[in-house]
């Protein structure tokens, strides 16, 4: 003990003397050890502290302080007692100790065991005693903290201080000026007025204490280590001063003021506060304001250019609104919404009637944001303001007024979250259904395209709003949109149109089936020129377009079963009249007509009895018809079926694809059986028709005619994108066959669908034995195949390589690096050479019709990634070893791969990338070039820091690149140049001048689409640095 | 038409911008050029090329609009857009500013040269025309300041041999100014031009003035003297030589040697006139001699003759080059 | 603006936006020299900012297409532009506007004219002679101030 006690007589001597602050650490570490209590160290430090010369006693002070703020958790009541007292004492002391007094508080006012009174006395002893504003930063920044850590513990003590606690706060805050301590002030201000202090006697004073901070114009310093934005200072402020209905008698009049400044901050600030405030307070805080912060709104959102002002005037509008929707009606108040409401409408209503002037959007705007506040406030708008609408809707013949009118119109249709009808409440459009049917139905109605678009989109919007529309409106509206599909032809009315009768669609579906469908029907099948028809040719042309758009809507309509099954049949028998040849259906068409099928299938996702239907009907129907059309075209060669094109074909696979991929399990395992029993046996039985031969092998190749073969993409559609739990039966048997296919077909489009379907179809097979058992004999006949220079099946082995090699690289298998490394091999091929380099393309990128996520394919996460984490060293070691004229290849798989990587990992790997895409860059050959333009541009939009070393040599490649013969390549430089402006601007502005330079030559470029990137990167480059630029 | 005009030398003078003047030193050694670029460049010809001898760059802030050399080849003076005149003085093959002329409320578009050597006259947007004086210590000082013209002046030259300056301004008008008790005043106004007056040359002795114009015409104006010296005689338009420019035309050049008349158009051409040689003083008729009809891709803002080699013609132009021609004529 | 200003038109005409140019199939081949066109020019022009309303050029009728004249073999542009008001006084700094961005997006050998419609401006015949003066204009734009303005009806307002 007495060791330990001269032990510390000796640190403190050293520290007191100024000989060394660490003796500080040691001390510390000494109290926290148990080796000294810290009543020892405070008489040890006794002489210190009574010393007459003021820097011992400050020293002493400093090192209990240092000391404290180490251990004060582990203080104990009574140490703590004394402490407290020994400080307050201090705090009178010379004031060159009163920072070290401070530190020593800060600590103290964070003890858990601070006993009962401290805290009062404490504040008291601050408040007193010390002139906060005086002191400097850091003791200041104490005081505050001190308040904050007491407030947190000693919240009901504090409150006992009544309301000189918030005095002694409003004094040590005025004039603070440093955004930390502004931070930790706005948090006690907070915290005073959450927390229920009491403000009673000094509220004004509190007000105006933190309101002369407002609006807040902060920029903080470059490289700032504290990171205190402009934003966190306002939202701490916005936070104190919307606290309260008690500071609004201040607080409304201050935001009217602010508002107008010059300064569009301020404004911002100023509008958005009031939005904030408008929830807490009650219309009688705003009774006596409302006039003039309507006024001030006004002229904002009239006069403003920026769309920020704009917004937060609406927000605010809005927020008083809402406020205003809470009061209670009382009869001597009268109605407060209903006044204001009719203040809003008097300034706003008669801009409404000038649908050709400016003014008619901001009044939209703002009558839309009052209204959209409450369901109470949109009942007062609506009443007044779409009669109006109504009216000058009828009174105006004018295309361009009426789209307006509309518009405006379709703000105060859509019901906001706030605005929407409680469970008793009637639709507030209800009163005006029949004028609103009226409206829309006369657009519609009309010639003139927009005014057609917006009708749609407004008529979309009444109708899911239900029971606003009756039966009999919506029958109108069906004939109106079948009307308009059949015979209007602006592409973007069309669209609109198909949109709306889509949404209508899913709610009145009984209306299209017994309307629409008929119609349409009748279209598609009515002839385009008959026989001795006297029509023109552009006459015909419409006729076949009325036909593609009848197609067309007769998807988009088909989101309900019952729908689904009158349009499908149409759908379906248009394909057997093609395959027949008893309607002229051109190629085009039939297409089509798939794709449309292709658009209802996608419904099967969500409705499992649509994804039933297409398996017991569609499905069966499709393949029955592409199987008669393949065994007929052998006989008869009078009318070819277009079921036998190849484009057909592929047209029908997504359609299959779609639908099974949706299948439930017992659907899709007899899919599953019926196709396999098909392809392998010959066995129609679930075909709706009978008219099929016996013995049909449809997997056998047969010299000459590909008509059957080439049905393999169709088992292709039905077995590969069914539920990886779906067993497909005989599949040994199946892959063994479709290899043999694959090997003896010479017709590219049967076996490179076989070789998918194959991928496909192993892909998914459960790893084991008998899987890896098939992969080696396959693999082997490729290899052999591949490895005969002269064999004539090399196409085909290579063919099936790939897809093998995709279908394993997406599920990991071991045997994947094999194939990799033969495919590396391939590179330097001198047949298949080029063909290797593109298939890495197809191998990182998403296949549509097999190998996906969509047909459930067995995918495992960051292939890709991996994929190129293990392969880019060799890539680039074979780069570099290979020939001159052998280069480009390289450069060509590496930027299929690259091109593929999620943009994070192309951001992590550009600085080991980027030499080589520079190197790409010079390379003569166009795609590559094209590739690695479009793999760079996107990554130029967040550059990462290893692209700034490179800068200079990737501006002159890509400057060289603007004159490139191919205009898709000048086009794409282009592109990455204006990207390259958007760098910081320190980065890029000594390339100004030579860029400028550089552009004028697109300018006159022979291409338009080229002179139009070069105009747009041009132009930036021309505001880069430049006042009022960027 | 048996005369020629032959490109010599085509040079990038002033990269990335705008050379709007180019002058002569009165040995016609060297070429003073300035542009856009706020740069003043110096040129040589050394061999068969021209060489940039130096190059003048931090003495405005703007736009160097043109240059003036004094008459003995010592001096050159710079006006800018920046609103000074800058005085460099030749130390061997170097320039140094010798002095800055502030005054100008804004762009000075012009400054000359008096052929005495004592005289300097500036010309500026804010509508004024400045005199300043030299003496033999190189202390300027500013003698003059009149407000004949009503917008922007555009140009001054002053007469070969007589005290005599002409103005020409953005208010149509051309002003003539003589020294009445040492102070300069606006003698006459030539009236004629529809539009701004860009440029004046005097005819080698000095009786007949060039000025041309906005309006794509070149206008010859003689002063019709009263026989009294003490009484100013009215300038009369005796020429215009109009249907030959389709643009405005930003300079014209009177050559002192052979009195062919050069003129610099934003249609990208050049022309040369001549005289007839039988034609009344009083009427005089002129014909185009040579015509380049793309001397530069872009606006010719500027025709300079070589002041001791005949028929060595110098033009600028938007697109930063210099061009040197050689004009030969049999008459 | 403080309350005390006023927009000089504080509610003009708004003119629908046309729509975007519709691509051609000789645009996209590679072969066809496609010319400079009265269209491309207006698409360079028509959404240059007005310096006072949150609104295009194009939205304010202040350029249309039909007052936009080029002739790409003889290397000339010719634009008609119409103030909201015949008092405005906007008109220069919007014609030096369109001046400037025809200077940055046409090739160098264009000549360039901009003048108001005839009949539509107090100071038509002043403000064309400025505009007209391309030594003015040079130095107009070396002037911090004016080039910040002209630069802000230039730039892209965010979305």
């Amino acid at each position: 003990m007495a060791a330990d006690s001269a032990q510390l007589l000796g640190l403190v001597e050293e520290f007191v003397s100024g000989q060394a602050d660490s003796s500080a650490a040691d001390i510390a570490t000494g109290v926290k050890t148990g080796q000294f209590s810290i009543l020892q160290l405070v008489e040890a430090l006794g002489l210190s502290l009574t010393s007459s010369q003021t820097q011992t006693r400050g020293r002493g002070v400093q090192l209990l302080s240092q000391v404290l703020q180490e251990c004060y958790s582990g203080l104990s009541e009574s140490e703590v007692k004394v402490l407290v007292t020994f400080y307050e004492n201090r705090l009178k002391d010379h004031y060159a100790m009163t920072p070290h007094v401070l530190h020593g508080l800060t600590a103290l006012a964070k003890c858990t065991v601070l006993p009962p009174g401290s805290a009062v006395s404490i504040l008291k002893a601050l408040f007193q005693d010390v002139h906060v504003q005086s002191l400097m930063l850091t003791e200041r920044s104490c005081v505050y903290n001190i308040l904050i850590s007491l407030m947190n513990s000693r919240e009901k003590e504090l409150k006992g201080l009544g309301p000189d606690f918030v005095f002694g706060f409003v004094q040590a805050v005025d004039g603070e000026r440093d955004p930390r301590n502004l931070l930790l002030a706005f948090q006690i201000a907070r915290n005073i007025i959450y927390r229920g202090y009491d403000l009673n006697l000094f509220t004004e004073e509190l007000f105006e204490v933190t309101s002369c901070y407002f609006p807040i114009d902060f920029t903080p310093p470059p490289n700032d280590p504290h990171g205190i934005t402009q934003e966190d200072l306002i939202l701490a402020l916005r936070a104190v001063l919307t606290g309260t209905p008690r500071f609004a008698e201040f607080l409304v009049p201050l935001l009217i003021e602010k508002l107008d400044s010059d300064v569009q901050n301020a404004k911002v600030d100023s509008l958005l506060t009031l939005a904030a405030c408008a929830p807490v307070y009650g219309h009688k805080e705003l009774a006596e304001f409302l006039p003039g912060l309507w006024s001030s709104i006004r002229r904002e959102v009239f006069q403003t250019a920026s769309e920020r002002v704009e917004s937060a005037g609406l927000s605010a509008l809005s927020a008083i609104t809402s406020c205003l929707s809470r009061t209670v009606l009382t009869s001597d108040s009268g109605d407060a919404l209903q006044t204001f409401l009719e203040l809003v409408l008097k300034d706003c209503q008669h801009h409404l009637c000038e649908p050709d002037l400016k003014l008619v959007w901001p009044s939209a705007k703002l009558l839309q944001a009052a209204s959209g506040a409450s369901y109470r406030a949109s009942l007062i708008v609506t009443a007044v303001v779409l009669p109006a609408l109504f009216e000058q809707y009828n009174s105006r013949t004018q295309c361009t007024h009426r789209r307006t009118l509309l518009e405006v119109l379709q703000g105060f249709i859509q019901p906001t979250v706030s605005s929407q009808p409680a469970e008793r409440e009637e639709n507030v459009l209800l009163p005006f259904q029949k004028s609103l049917c009226s409206v829309v139905f006369s657009a519609l109605a009309e010639s003139n395209a927009s005014l057609q678009v917006t009708a749609t989109k407004v008529l979309a919007t009444l109708g899911q709003q239900s029971g606003l529309l009756l039966e009999t409106d919506v029958e109108i509206a069906v004939d109106h949109l079948t009307r308009l599909v059949v015979e209007e032809d602006d592409a973007q009315v069309s669209l609109a149109v198909m949109d709306c009768a889509g949404s209508l669609a899913r709610l009145h579906p009984a209306v299209f089936t017994s309307r629409m469908v008929p119609r349409l029907k009748d279209e598609i099948f009515t002839e385009p020129m008959a026989e001795g028809d006297t029509s023109t040719l552009p006459q015909s042309r419409s006729k076949a377009a009325a036909r593609e758009r009848s197609v067309k809507a007769l998807a988009f309509i088909s989101s309900q079963l019952s729908l689904v099954q009158e349009s499908a049949p149409v759908l379906l028998q248009v394909l057997a009249a093609a395959h027949k040849g008893s309607s002229s259906f051109s190629t085009e068409e039939v297409i089509s007509v798939c794709r449309s099928l292709q658009r209802i299938a996608e419904h099967a996702q969500h409705t499992v009895e649509i994804g039933d239907f297409f398996h017991n009907v569609v499905i069966p129907r499709l393949l029955g018809l592409s199987l008669q059309a393949a065994l007929h075209s052998q006989r008869c060669s009078g009318h070819t079926s277009p079921l036998t094109e190849e484009a057909v074909l592929s047209a029908i696979v997504p359609v299959i694809s779609t639908a099974c991929a949706a299948l439930q399990s017992v659907p899709a395992t007899q899919m599953a059986a019926q196709a396999v029993s098909l392809f392998l046996d010959g066995d129609v039985s679930f075909l709706p028709e009978n008219a099929y031969p016996s013995q049909i092998q449809l997997l056998k190749s047969q010299s000459d005619c590909w008509s059957q073969s080439q049905l393999v993409c169709l088992l292709m559609a039905s077995v590969c994108s069914l539920s990886q739990q779906v067993e497909i039966p005989d599949i040994d048997r199946l892959l063994v066959q479709l290899e043999e296919l694959i090997f003896t077909c010479t017709h590219p489009f049967s076996y490179t669908s076989a070789a998918k379907c194959f991928a496909g179809l192993i892909n998914k097979r459960a790893a084991g034995q008998a899987l890896d058992a098939v992969l080696e004999k396959t693999l082997k006949r490729i290899s052999a195949t591949l490895d005969c220079e002269s064999s004539a099946q090399r196409v085909q082995a290579f063919t099936l390589l790939i897809w093998v090699m995709k279908a394993l690289l997406l599920r990991y298998h071991p045997l994947s690096v094999n194939l990799t490394d033969k495919l590396f091999c391939l590179l330097s091929d001198n047949q298949l050479g080029s063909q290797a380099a593109d298939s890495f393309s197809l191998l990182m990128s998403d296949s549509p019709d097999v190998l996906n996520r969509s047909c459930h394919a067995n995918v495992r996460i960051m292939y890709r990634q991996r994929f190129f984490t293990e392969n880019s060293v060799k890539l680039v070691q074979g780069f570099n070893s290979a020939e001159q004229e052998k280069r480009s290849v390289y450069l060509k798989a590496l930027s299929h791969i690259v091109n593929n990587l999620p943009r994070q990992v192309q951001l992590s790997e550009l600085p080991a990338l980027l030499p080589l895409l520079l190197e790409a860059l010079s390379c003569p050959d166009e795609a590559v070039q094209l590739s690695t333009l479009s793999c760079l541009q996107p990554l130029l939009m967040e550059p990462p820091p290893a692209l700034t070393t490179q800068l200079e040599a990737l501006f002159t490649r890509l400057l060289a690149l603007t004159t490139s013969p191919a205009m898709k390549v000048r086009i794409t430089a282009l592109r990455c140049i204006h990207a390259l402006s958007r760098l910081p601007t320190h980065m890029v502005l000594p390339f100004r001048a030579r860029v400028l330079r550089a552009l004028a030559k697109p300018l006159d470029d022979k291409k338009r689409l080229v002179r139009k990137e070069a105009v747009a990167a041009r132009s930036e480059w021309f505001l880069l640095g430049s006042p009022g630029g960027r | 038409m048996k005369d020629t005009l032959q490109l010599v030398h085509r040079l990038s003078a002033h990269p990335d911008s705008r050379c709007w003047y180019v002058a002569w030193s009165p040995t016609g050694a060297l070429l003073a050029s300035c542009g856009g670029d706020r740069a003043i460049r110096i040129w040589a010809k050394e061999g068969d090329t021209w060489q940039c001898k130096c190059v003048l760059s931090d003495g405005h802030q703007r736009t160097v609009r043109k240059i003036s050399w004094s008459p003995c080849g010592n001096y050159l003076a710079s006006a800018s857009f920046d609103a000074t005149t800058c005085i460099w003085k030749k130390k061997e093959d170097d320039f140094q500013c010798l002095t800055v002329l502030e005054g100008h409320e804004n762009e000075v578009k012009c400054v000359a040269w008096a052929p005495s050597g004592n005289l300097l006259a500036t010309c500026s947007r804010d509508k004024s025309v400045w005199i300043w004086e030299v003496d033999e210590e190189d202390e300027y000082e500013c003698v003059s300041v009149v407000n004949s013209h009503t917008q922007d002046v555009k140009h001054v030259v002053w007469h070969p041999t007589q005290e005599l300056l002409a103005s020409a301004s953005y208010d149509n008008k051309v002003c003539i100014y003589k020294e009445e008790d040492d102070d300069w005043e606006c003698r006459a106004t030539l009236e004629g031009h529809t539009s701004t007056v860009w440029s004046l040359s005097f005819d080698p002795e000095g009786q007949r003035l060039a000025s041309c114009s906005d309006d794509r015409t070149v206008k010859i104006w003689k002063e019709c003297g009263t026989g009294d010296e003490s009484v100013d005689g009215s300038w009369k338009c005796v020429c215009t030589l109009s249907g030959f420019h389709s643009r405005t035309i930003y300079d014209v050049a009177w050559c002192r040697l052979t009195g062919a008349l050069a003129t610099a158009c934003g249609d990208d051409g050049i022309h040369v006139f001549k005289e007839e040689a039988a034609s009344d003083p009083e009427q005089p008729v002129f014909y185009v001699s040579a015509h380049v009809p793309k001397a530069h891709s872009q606006d010719v803002n500027c025709v300079a003759w070589n002041p001791k080699e005949a028929g060595v013609l110098a033009t600028c132009s938007d697109n930063g080059e210099i061009a040197i021609w050689n004009y030969q004529s049999d008459a | 603006m403080s309350a005390g200003t006023r927009l000089e038109n504080a509610n003009p005409f708004i003119f629908q936006r046309s729509g975007e140019r519709l691509l051609t199939a000789s645009e996209e081949d590679e072969n066809v020299i496609d010319p400079i066109d009265d269209r491309e020019i207006f698409d360079i022009i028509r959404s240059i900012n007005d310096p006072e309303h949150p609104l295009s050029l194009e939205e304010l009728n202040v350029v249309e297409q039909m007052r936009v004249k080029v002739n790409d073999q003889e290397s000339t542009v010719s634009v008609e532009f119409t103030p909201t008001i015949p008092h405005c006084s906007m008109a220069t700094l919007i014609g030096l506007s369109i001046k400037v961005k025809l200077l940055r997006s046409l090739p160098d050998r264009f000549k360039i004219d901009v003048h108001i419609t005839p009949g539509t401006h107090a100071s038509e015949d002043a403000v064309n002679k400025q505009l007209a003066d391309k030594e003015r204009v040079a130095a107009a734009l070396e002037n911090a101030h004016l080039l910040e303005v002209v630069n802000q009806c230039l730039s892209t307002r965010p979305a």
